[in-house]
């Protein structure tokens, strides 16, 4: 009786550490930097994959011809790093959008080569919530 | 005045939350059953008081009361009827009442059902779930007030995000809200049994198909919310991971344990401990879950308004973990167990070994959730982890429990012998050598996959296996036909078979998931008239219509030939609609969809020169997925379906009682 108890616990130490080794070591090899655009900047040197968040700066963006892809400014107000991306671009990618880009920084041009580009829910979208629609409310004519 | 109604009513809510916690406590410790029954009625007049509440938003809504900041944020007056209901629980206040609603109806629905058989439990069952309504009342009518006005009368509403016009979006977030409400069932009936110390098996049968509900709306939520971001989001995949899908995840896996580790207690009054264990955790991992979603604290795609209402659900989160701790403590003893392990190669043993996995799934997720925000606690750096993590760990952890999926059940208690053994395994093993052969033959060479669908094939054969031996005893004296013994054994053991086809679900779901590993996909910039390949398939770009259904809304839609081989298979038409109340534009994507394989055409830009861009994925039998939801469904609806016999002798040890 007691023999199987320590078998058991024997098999479910094994269980345990090889979920805990496949949770090390995949971070270790899958996890990237998750950055703003200020912290960003000095990682210019880096060849490392990373993530990048921020603004899309309004009036930067420039749409490849066959719009499959863009150029644009990623800011936070304080820094820009010039984003190049290339693949369909999401319905809300626009000025003033908050993104997430993921790739790496091109050591010839010093642009940020983006392979992933996401999107957020529009925040103005939802800004209105907490804050309601008080004296703030500006009135659309109606459409109908 | 309907709106003062309900703001009286959340108000009202919040008193008698608090009266029926603390009378519901006092009369169970005390055993006065005037209180006791003053707490039930009054836990049944808040189900009512919700529901005048709701009823007040819905009537809102339908009226176009657009003096409600909720009703001016979430609708507009020409939103068609349909995503005017659904904009209800659109946004977080909404969405706050349709749970307190749930919780006050779910909870008077237990009560009502036990108040007879479980007289003891019941006062402490409803002072838990009458606390937790507390928290909601103090939500609605504090932090977060749904009936809260505008200042001046807007003309029209702000209109729902188009995003959330789509019908998997009407379905998903109420089936998700359900399976969170509903594991507080269980939870509470646990604690109950610890309060009185009623510690014997009659609590986990009273909440059995509580827990089975639960479940299977948590999963569907799930599945639903990945159909919806499929077929309407328009990247292509079902799942990405994210934190708020995490979120819901995470209860699933551990509520799944669960499932499986009170079975055990049942059949061989073991594991108490870690069954009560587990109910606590589930429940908390649902408060937790809306903790992550409704505070920002960790980024997600999943924009919900940042605000305080998270840092509320943290606080609780404390208060059940530190009260749950208490109680099981206090309790330790009553939950020790009176049976041990007997072997190594048992059924006990490998519903420990599934229960283990399943939490030791639950807990990677949570790592790799919360690793981004612990990395910058402690080393200063956001650090963050995606699909590629998640890939690499929750492969072999999902082929473990796809194994243990074929043995556990067919695995004898106790103690197997080496013939036992045999009896079971041999034939679908042989199967599995057969099929992983075929699998080679006909291309799938890659190791990971081939180990994978060869394993599956393993569990069906399993599966199999125990529907034939059933049927074949019951056809064997020549009075029923195969298909009449089909349906008997299923009726006759509906907890069994139903679990059965619950497996068999999930197996043709996993077999989906691992169609991922053959993904691939291309963008493509055309004129009208050209036309692009993809893997054997080739599209023609035939040209565009552009209409306005409503005032608001613009559809531009594109039409494209489809080819295989040479052979037409139809056409497909991705859109692409721009709303101006919104200036938002959303696609449409067209999906083809066979067992094989699904084509997902997106629709990406139309530019000036009249160049249309799509983006094209080719996705492996992802059909199976939703296919695997629908067996889930009629297995778990078998599962929790009346039975006259297992009532009979639940009512038997009632009496033992």
């Amino acid at each position: 009786m007691k023999n199987n108890q320590s078998k058991f616990f024997a098999g479910a130490a094994v269980v345990v550490v090889a979920i805990t080794y496949l949770v090390y070591t995949g971070i270790e090899e899958t996890s990237v930097y998750y950055l703003t655009v200020t912290e960003a900047v000095p990682m210019k040197s880096s060849t490392e994959d990373m993530r990048i968040e921020g603004l899309v700066l309004a009036g930067s963006i420039q749409k490849d011809k066959d719009s499959l892809g863009a150029s644009f400014m990623l800011t936070d107000d304080s820094e820009n790093i010039p984003v190049t991306y290339r693949g369909a671009l999401p319905d809300l990618f626009d000025d003033d959008i908050d993104v997430v880009v993921q790739g790496k920084f091109d050591q010839s041009s010093g642009k940020f080569e983006a392979h992933t580009l996401l999107t957020s829910c529009p925040s103005k979208y939802e800004a209105t919530e907490e804050e309601g629609m008080k004296a703030s409310f500006i009135p659309r004519p109606l459409v109908e | 005045m309907m709106v003062a109604i309900g703001e009286i009513s959340l108000s009202l809510a919040l008193v008698v939350s608090l009266y029926a916690t603390l009378v519901s406590y006092w009369g169970g410790h005390t055993g006065n059953s005037v209180m006791v029954r003053s707490g039930q009625n009054s836990f049944f007049a808040m189900f009512i008081l919700f529901s005048i509440a709701s009823v007040v938003l819905l009537r809102a809504f339908l009226t176009h009361d657009f003096s409600l900041q909720y009703v001016y944020n979430y609708s507009s007056r020409d939103l068609p009827l349909f995503y005017t209901i659904s904009a209800f629980w659109a946004g977080q206040k909404g969405s706050l009442l349709l749970w307190g609603w749930m919780l006050s109806l779910f909870g008077s629905v237990a009560i009502f059902q036990n108040r007879e058989h479980n007289r003891r439990l019941i006062p402490y069952v409803v002072a838990i779930l009458s606390a937790t309504l507390v928290l909601f009342s103090v939500l609605m009518v504090v932090a977060s007030p749904v009936f809260a006005k505008n200042a001046v009368l807007p003309p029209d509403g702000y209109g729902l995000n188009p995003m959330l016009q789509n019908p998997g979006m009407v379905f998903h977030p109420p089936t998700l809200y359900i399976g969170f409400v509903a594991f507080i069932i269980p939870y509470a009936f646990a604690m109950a049994a610890l309060a009185t110390g009623q510690l014997g098996d009659i609590w986990i049968r009273s909440t059995r198909r509580w827990t089975i509900f639960a479940w299977f709306f948590l999963g569907m939520g799930n599945l639903l919310g990945a159909n919806w971001a499929y077929v309407e989001l328009g990247w292509g995949g079902y799942w990405a991971w994210d934190p708020v899908e995490n979120a819901s995840f995470m209860p699933w896996l551990v509520g799944t344990a669960y499932l499986h580790s009170v079975m055990i207690t049942e059949k061989k009054d073991m594991l108490k401990f870690w069954g009560v264990i587990l109910v606590t955790a589930t429940f908390a991992l649902t408060i937790f879950g809306t903790f992550i979603t409704r505070s920002g604290l960790i980024s997600s795609v999943h924009a919900f308004g940042e605000s305080t209402v998270g840092y509320y659900f943290l606080a609780f989160l404390f208060v059940i973990l530190a009260f749950s701790t208490y109680m099981i403590y206090t309790r330790r003893e009553l939950l020790q167990s009176k049976n041990q392990l007997d072997s190594m190669i048992s059924r006990e043993s490998s519903f420990l070994f599934n229960n283990l996995i399943l939490v030791g799934a639950a807990f990677a997720i949570f790592w790799g959730t919360l690793f981004p925000m612990i990395s910058e606690a402690v080393r200063g750096v956001k650090i963050t982890v995606g699909p590629p993590f998640y890939n690499k760990v929750m492969f072999p952890i999902g082929l473990a429990l796809l194994v243990l999926t074929g043995i556990c059940p067919l695995i004898p208690w106790r103690k197997a012998s080496l013939a036992n053994l045999k009896r079971n395994f041999l034939m679908p093993l042989m199967t599995a050598v057969v099929g992983g052969g075929a699998l080679l033959v006909f291309g799938v060479r890659e190791p990971l996959p081939w180990v994978f669908f060869t394993a599956a094939i393993f569990v069906a054969a399993t599966i199999f296996l125990e529907f034939a031996r059933g049927v074949r005893a019951r056809s064997a004296g020549g009075k029923e036909n195969m298909l009449k013994a089909l349906f008997n054994l299923i009726w006759r053991n509906k907890r069994r078979y139903g679990g059965y086809i619950i497996h068999t679900g999930m197996l043709v779901m996993f077999v989906g998931f691992a169609g991922g590993a053959y993904n691939s996909q291309g963008d493509f910039a055309v004129k009208a008239g050209g036309s692009f390949e993809i893997k054997d398939y080739r599209l023609t770009y035939i040209g565009y219509t552009n209409t306005n259904p409503r005032p608001t809304k613009e559809e531009v839609v594109a039409t494209l030939l489809v080819e295989k081989g040479g052979k037409k298979i139809g056409y497909l038409q991705p859109e692409k609609n721009f709303y101006s109340n919104q200036e938002m534009s959303n696609s449409e994507v067209a999906i083809h969809s066979t067992m094989k394989e699904d084509i997902y055409v997106i629709f990406a830009a139309l530019n000036e020169d009249e160049v249309a861009s799509f983006k094209v994925h080719i996705n492996p039998l992802v059909k199976w997925i939703w296919l695997g939801g629908w067996l889930l469904g009629i297995g778990t609806i078998i599962a929790m379906w009346p039975d006259a016999r297992e009532k009979k002798r639940f009512m038997a040890r009632y009496a033992d009682a």
